[in-house]
C-alpha cells in the first residue's frame, strides 16, 4: 500500500464516517429543529394574542371598570350610562 | 414546551380576569325582588377620579312608594338629593363626611342612585361633572 492509496482510503473512511455520524445525529437535530420551531411559533401567538386583548382594552373608550346587575339581560353599558345621565338630570 | 404552555396559559388568563366584587349596599338590595338593582364599580367622573354607584330602581309605584319611605323622600317630583352615611345611606349626613353616599332620587325614573364620595376630589369632580353638563345644555339651549 502506497501513501497515495492509503490516502484515499483514509478519506473514504472518514466519509463513511461522517456519514455514519450524520445517520446518527440527523434525528436528534430534527427533533430540536421542530421543538424549536413549535416554541417559537407558541410565543408568536402568544405575543400577537396578548397584543390584541391589551391593544382591544386600551383602543375601547371605556368609562367604568365593572357593572353587577341583579336581573339578567340587561347590558351593562345601560347602567354606566345611567349613573352618568341621573347626574345630568339634576341640572337640568 | 407542553409544560410552560400549560403553566402560560392560565397565568394568563389569570391576569386577564377582573375580580368583582360586589358592594354592600348592592348586596343588601340585590336580593328584592321589587327592585332592579346595579352597581357600577370605578364610574370616571374626572380625568384621573373614578368612584361606585350603585342604582336602584323601583319596578313599580308600590316599589317606589316602599324605597321613598325607606330613604325618607318626603318629595314627589323632581330630584331630591342627600349626603347619606355609608352604612345607612337613609341617614343624611353633612356634607363634610367621609366616607359618605351622594344620593340622588330621580322621582320620573323611580331611582335612587348613590355616589360613593370618599375624598374631597371625588365630590368636587362629580360637581364639575354636573357643571360641564350645565353648560352643555346651555350650548345647546343656545343653539336653538
Amino acid at each position: 500500500m502506497d501513501e497515495k492509496h492509503f490516502e484515499e482510503l483514509w478519506e473514504q473512511e472518514e466519509r463513511q464516517g461522517l456519514q455514519r455520524r450524520l445517520q446518527q445525529e440527523y434525528p436528534r437535530w430534527q427533533r430540536a429543529r421542530r421543538v424549536r420551531r413549535t416554541a417559537l411559533a407558541s410565543v408568536a401567538v402568544l405575543l400577537v394574542a396578548g397584543f390584541s386583548f391589551f391593544n382591544f382594552q386600551f383602543s375601547t373608550p371605556k368609562f367604568y371598570d365593572s357593572v353587577a346587575c341583579n336581573r339578567n339581560g340587561i347590558a351593562e353599558g345601560h347602567w354606566a350610562a345611567e349613573a352618568s345621565r341621573i347626574l345630568t338630570i339634576e341640572t337640568l | 414546551m407542553k409544560r410552560l404552555l400549560l403553566i402560560l396559559t392560565p397565568l394568563m388568563l389569570l391576569a386577564c380576569s377582573h375580580e368583582e366584587t360586589e358592594l354592600p349596599l348592592y348586596q343588601r338590595f340585590a336580593p328584592r325582588q321589587d327592585l332592579t338593582v346595579a352597581q357600577v364599580k370605578g364610574f370616571q367622573i374626572g380625568d384621573t377620579l373614578k368612584t361606585d354607584v350603585v342604582l336602584l330602581v323601583a319596578d313599580d309605584s308600590a316599589a317606589w312608594a316602599e324605597l321613598k319611605a325607606e330613604f325618607d323622600i318626603r318629595t314627589s317630583e323632581g330630584v331630591t338629593s342627600w349626603m347619606g352615611d355609608i352604612d345607612e345611606p337613609a341617614r343624611r349626613v353633612k356634607r363634610a363626611v367621609r366616607p359618605a353616599w351622594r344620593a340622588m332620587a330621580v322621582h320620573a325614573d323611580r331611582t335612587v342612585a348613590f355616589y360613593r364620595i370618599d375624598t374631597e376630589a371625588q365630590r368636587q369632580a362629580l360637581m364639575d361633572y354636573q357643571l360641564d353638563n350645565l353648560n352643555q345644555n346651555h350650548k345647546k339651549l343656545n343653539q336653538i
